[in-house]
């Protein structure tokens, strides 16, 4: 049994307001016992002040534009939290898949069940639940 | 249960189906109603007497990336392979926002600058995006989906057809300012107050009645509140809900009727997606129940202020990002539901949708679906064909009664911008959208390709559209020109007397078209309306 409940930070990393697909995964991860901190349509610097204030155990990306924003996101969170493990979900197509597989990212596009987000959520924080 | 007897079933909205439907279920229906005629109020069999045979469905597709350019040469393809009506999809960071490409939020994300829309920020662009296009007769909606965007895409193009030597009061076309799209499906980061975006709907609709006769200033979107959650009947009440704001808004300002409103207002946008009868009645019911609300709340004798006019769109939500050639079925299904609907307008989803925006040869598959609907397949020769079958008729007056019954419970809460404001609306999509996804995710709901029939033989690669690489920086190269070399003074005074139409009372659009023809720029106008408005207080955290 892990020791705490996981801390996940859900944030968009574009400037468009479609909430459906976050706010479904956020539901599905709050009903797996999950902590989920909503930071909304977040800039990399916002992102990274936010993980740092809210101690979380996870971030999960929704994107909904281009590969690029997400990668330098995610450079910008290597650089100050090397340890916190990230994944992306949203309309991911599949060249942008690849490029997160490569940056060892798991990327969930349109029609990922919600059953494997989950799964990999807890997967991407069992060592921080049971330090 | 025995192996004949047949399950239980909804439609998608909750409604009880029987295995099968008879004279008993149409009794208790008004039959003048269910034999009415096409074009005769309350139109519950169509809006025109003729329908296709008179007037075909307009060929209506979203299209918009990268530079004014590339803006321009997709609408151009549109229209050589078929369209019959433009609509300019913008750069949601610049203009859903009213930010220039230098704010810092659009910095941050330049990369996604013209992917899901061009990056059109001042007259200028317009100009370069119409070059070529006869504007003064193909039917336009040139943008301005979001409420606070519209004023100044309207302006743009006013401004353009007005510089052609085209009058206005000929000039044809529509524009959205969606409360839906903006307050319910696709939340900005930054948005004004649902009380000002209703002021400057109201003051677009005013601006149409006097200058532009054959202008629709505001379409309704059904289609961004059902694409969120909501179902067919509380799409439906929703709709009719956001009307009554709408016409109230003018009507009490003292200068027009609620006739004179209503055809202003009458041109809405309903989703279809994969509950294809229910669909069909939903855009069925939604006609009677316009002309039942002109008639009963506003005492609108006259059958033509009673008419509604529907532009359907295909749920991009439908489009399934696993075996994409599927979505070109999916397209042609929730289409039909349009069509035996009784729409005026059509937009097909392209089998992309999941992916990225649409491909050219997505955007020519979403033509040929509408052009084998519309000539091929011999649907346009009679109008409503399904008029008058029981299931039909029976699913029309349910979906009716409980549209009424939700349009009643909004206005109960003080309103459709009320339930805006408090969230309720967003609440109710959001308890669907998690029903819908636990059904998706248990195999109650069959998504082919995706949670059934999963086996694939010969993949079918789509990598998705990619589009232009290049718009941000080219933008910023415009939009530093633009600055150093447009009249400084007439930009500034210009800019001065919009936020003193913002701050007073007066209609804001001659102040816009004025800013706009002195190249003041869509993040400036931003400034002023943040400035006099104020941000809207978004009641959902996502």
């Amino acid at each position: 049994m892990p020791n705490r409940r996981a801390r996940v930070l859900l944030a968009k990393t574009g400037l468009d307001g479609h909430w459906r697909g976050l706010s479904v995964v956020a539901h599905a991860l709050r009903d797996a016992g999950f902590e989920v901190v909503l930071a909304g349509m977040a800039r990399p610097d916002e992102i990274v002040a936010a993980v740092e204030q809210e101690d979380v155990d996870l971030v999960g990306l929704n994107v909904g534009g281009r590969i690029e924003v997400v990668e330098r996101i995610i450079e910008s969170l290597r650089a100050t939290a090397p340890a916190m493990p990230i994944f992306a979900g949203g309309t991911l197509p599949p060249a942008a898949i690849r490029r997160l597989r490569e940056l060892g990212v798991d990327g969930f596009p349109p029609g990922s069940s919600l059953a494997s987000i989950v799964e990999a959520a807890r997967r991407l924080t069992a060592a921080a639940v049971e330090d | 249960m025995s192996v004949d007897e047949p399950d239980e079933r909804t439609t998608s909205s909750g409604i009880p189906l029987k295995p099968v439907y008879g004279a008993e279920d149409v009794a208790g229906i008004d039959a003048a109603v269910i034999d009415g005629r096409p074009g005769v109020a309350p139109y519950l069999r169509g809006a025109y007497p003729g329908m296709y045979r008179t007037k075909p469905w307009r060929i209506f597709q979203l299209s918009g990336f990268g530079n004014p350019e590339d803006e321009g040469a997709r609408i151009r393809f549109l229209l050589e392979h078929g369209e019959t009506g433009f609509i300019m999809e913008h750069d949601r960071n610049i203009a859903d926002h009213l930010y220039d490409l230098d704010h810092p939020d659009v910095v941050a994300r330049r990369e996604d600058v013209g992917q899901v829309g061009a990056v059109i920020f001042s007259a200028r662009d317009y100009r370069t995006v119409l070059d070529g296009i006869a504007i003064e007769s193909v039917y336009a909606h040139p943008g301005g989906g979001v409420v606070q965007h519209a004023p100044f895409t309207l302006a743009c193009y006013w401004t353009e057809a007005g510089r052609r030597g085209i009058p206005l009061e000929t000039l044809y076309g529509t524009n959205q300012a969606d409360f839906f799209l903006t307050y319910v499906g696709c939340i900005t980061k930054q948005q004004v107050p649902t009380q000002a975006g209703l002021r400057l709907n109201a003051d677009t609709i005013e601006f149409c009645l006097e200058h532009l006769p054959h202008w629709v200033p505001v379409s309704i979107a059904g289609y961004n509140g059902a694409d969120t959650g909501l179902n067919a009947w509380q799409e439906l009440g929703a709709v009719m809900a956001n009307a009554v704001e709408y016409i109230d808004a003018v009507v009490k300002r003292g200068r027009h009727t609620a006739a004179e409103v209503a055809p202003g207002v009458a041109g809405v946008n309903f989703r279809t997606s994969m509950d294809f009868f229910e669909d069909i009645a939903k855009l069925r019911a939604s006609r009677k129940m316009w002309s039942e609300l002109l008639r009963r709340r506003y005492r609108v004798t006259d059958p033509k202020a009673q008419r509604l006019r529907i532009h359907s769109l295909t749920a991009g939500s439908a489009m399934t990002y696993q075996q994409p050639l599927n979505n070109v079925v999916r397209g042609t299904l929730m289409a039909l539901a349009g069509v035996l609907g009784g729409t005026q307008s059509l937009g097909v989803s392209g089998y992309d949708e999941a992916i990225s925006v649409p491909s050219e040869h997505a955007h020519q598959m979403s033509l040929r679906i509408q052009q084998i609907l519309q000539s091929e397949s011999r649907l346009t020769d009679v109008a409503d064909p399904l008029g008058g079958s029981y299931f039909i008729e029976s699913l029309t007056a349910e979906v009716e009664t409980r549209a009424w019954e939700f349009f009643e419970q909004i206005q109960s809460r003080g309103g459709f911008i009320a339930c805006l404001d408090s969230g309720w609306m967003h609440a109710r999509a959001s308890e669907n959208q998690i029903k819908l996804f636990d059904e998706i995710e248990s195999g109650a709901r069959s998504v082919v390709g995706v949670n059934t029939a999963k086996g694939d033989a010969g993949t079918f690669e789509v990598e998705g559209f990619r589009g232009t690489s290049d718009a941000w920086e080219r933008g910023m190269e415009r939009l530093t020109a633009l600055r150093r070399n447009r009249d400084a003074s007439r930009a500034r005074e210009t800019t001065q007397a919009l936020r003193a139409a913002c701050a007073g009372s007066t209609n804001v659009m001659p102040a816009m078209m004025d800013a706009v023809a002195a190249d003041v720029t869509v993040g400036e106008i931003g400034d002023v309306f943040r400035a006099v408005f104020g941000d809207w207080k978004v009641p959902i955290e996502f």
